[in-house]
C-alpha cells in the first residue's frame, strides 16, 4: 500500500486544497497513492471526518500533525486524545526531545521532516544542538524540496541510520502523491499506520506525476 | 483552446503555460508604475548586498503574471482571487514557467478554482496559490 504521509488542507494557515478535490484528482489523473495523511500544521483537525470521503473514493484518508520544534518541523502520526494533552501543539518552540518523549508515551511516532531544508529542517540544527536522541524515522523524499534538500536528507539518514518515509507536503490539490511511502500491509486506521512505521518495513518513493 | 464559458472547461484542465518575461528591463517597468521601484527589485548587485541571490521579481508581479496565464486562457473570466503563498524568491533574468490547473468545478455558482504554480528550470515550486475565477454559465 502507497500512502502519501505529508499533506495539508485548507485547515492548515497555508493549505490551500479542499481534501475532496485531493481525493477527485487522485481518481482523475490516476494517481499511483493508495491514501494520504493530513498533517496540519501546529494542530490536530478533530473536527473533520473524512470516512465518507474516503470510502466513496476508495482511499485511505488519516489524520496527523506537524509540529515545530527546536530541530524544525516534525510530522507525528497516532496522535490520540492523551497526546493532545501532553503538549501544546501550537506553540512553535517545542522540545524535540519532550515530543518524542511524549509521542513514545501515548504509541504515537515522531518523524522530522524536511530534514535538509535551512531553518524548518532537522539538519541544520546538529551543530547548534547536536545530534537529537530517539529520533527513528526521517522524511527523504519531500515534494516541496528546492536544490540539494533531499540529498541533504538522504545523507541524514544513512549516517545516522534513521528509516526514510516519502510525503508531498502538498498544500494544492495538484500536489498530492508528488512523493509517498509505500508499505507492505495495508493500512485504514491511524493504529495501522503506527504499527506499520514500528515495524519499519517501508521505503520512501517519488512517484511520476504527469502534468 | 480559448475558454468562454463554464461548459468548455473540465476538471484537471491545464491551462497553456505561460513564461513570462522577468527581464531586468521588464522588471524595472513594472516596478515604476508600481511604485515600488527598488534596488532589490531592479539591480541584481544592490539585492546582494541585502543578502538576496539577486535581485527579485515583486510579489504583485508574480501575481500579475498568473492573472494573465488566466486571462490568455479565457479572456472573458472574471478573476475573483488570486491567493498566493511565496516559498521562495523568484530571481530577475532567470526562466519561470507559469502554469494553473482547474482543480475544481462548481456547477451553480459558475466559479471554478485554479492550482496556480510558478516553478523554476530545475521544477522547483517557487509561489504556489489558488485562483478563484467567475465563469458564465
Amino acid at each position: 500500500m502507497i500512502l502519501d504521509l505529508h499533506a495539508h488542507s485548507v485547515k492548515s494557515d497555508d493549505g490551500r486544497a479542499k481534501v475532496q478535490n485531493y481525493c477527485q484528482w487522485i481518481k482523475a489523473r490516476n494517481i499511483g497513492i493508495d491514501g494520504f495523511v493530513l498533517t496540519e500544521h501546529r494542530q490536530f483537525d478533530d473536527q473533520s471526518n473524512y470516512d465518507d470521503l474516503a470510502e466513496k473514493h476508495g482511499l485511505t484518508i488519516l489524520k496527523g500533525s506537524e509540529v515545530e520544534t527546536e530541530y524544525g518541523h516534525v510530522l507525528i502520526f497516532g496522535v490520540t486524545p492523551a497526546l493532545q494533552q501532553a503538549f501544546d501543539f501550537t506553540n512553535i518552540h517545542l522540545p524535540l526531545a519532550e515530543v518524542i518523549s511524549a509521542c513514545e508515551q501515548h504509541g504515537a511516532v515522531a518523524v522530522p521532516c524536511h530534514p535538509g531544508r535551512k531553518r524548518v529542517g532537522m539538519a541544520a540544527h546538529l551543530e547548534t544542538f547536536g545530534v537529537p536522541e530517539g529520533v527513528e524515522i526521517v522524511e527523504v523524499f519531500n515534494g516541496g524540496s528546492r536544490g540539494d534538500e533531499d540529498k541533504i536528507a538522504q545523507q541524514l539518514a544513512e549516517d545516522q541510520q534513521y528509516m526514510g518515509i516519502g510525503g508531498s507536503d502538498a498544500h494544492i490539490v495538484s500536489h498530492i502523491g508528488r512523493c509517498a511511502t509505500e508499505f507492505p500491509v495495508d493500512i485504514f486506521s491511524q493504529q495501522d499506520l503506527v504499527c506499520a512505521l514500528k515495524t519499519k518495513k517501508f521505503k520512501a518513493i517519488k512517484l511520476a506525476v504527469e502534468a | 483552446m480559448t475558454i468562454h464559458t463554464l461548459s468548455d472547461v473540465s476538471f484537471g484542465e491545464q491551462l497553456p503555460t505561460f513564461t513570462p518575461d522577468t527581464g531586468l528591463l521588464n522588471v524595472k517597468k513594472f516596478a515604476v508604475a508600481a511604485g515600488w521601484d527598488a534596488p532589490r527589485f531592479t539591480d541584481h548587485a544592490a539585492a546582494r548586498d541585502q543578502g538576496l541571490p539577486g535581485a527579485v521579481i515583486p510579489g504583485i508581479m508574480s501575481q500579475g503574471f498568473l492573472s494573465a496565464m488566466i486571462h490568455h486562457w479565457a479572456p472573458t473570466a472574471d478573476v475573483k482571487k488570486v491567493d498566493t503563498v511565496f516559498r521562495a524568491p523568484c530571481i530577475v533574468d532567470e526562466i519561470y514557467n507559469v502554469e494553473g490547473v482547474v482543480t475544481d468545478i462548481d456547477e451553480e455558482t459558475g466559479e471554478i478554482e485554479i492550482d496556480l504554480t510558478i516553478t523554476n528550470q530545475a521544477g522547483e515550486t517557487r509561489v504556489f496559490g489558488t485562483a478563484k475565477v467567475l465563469l458564465s454559465q
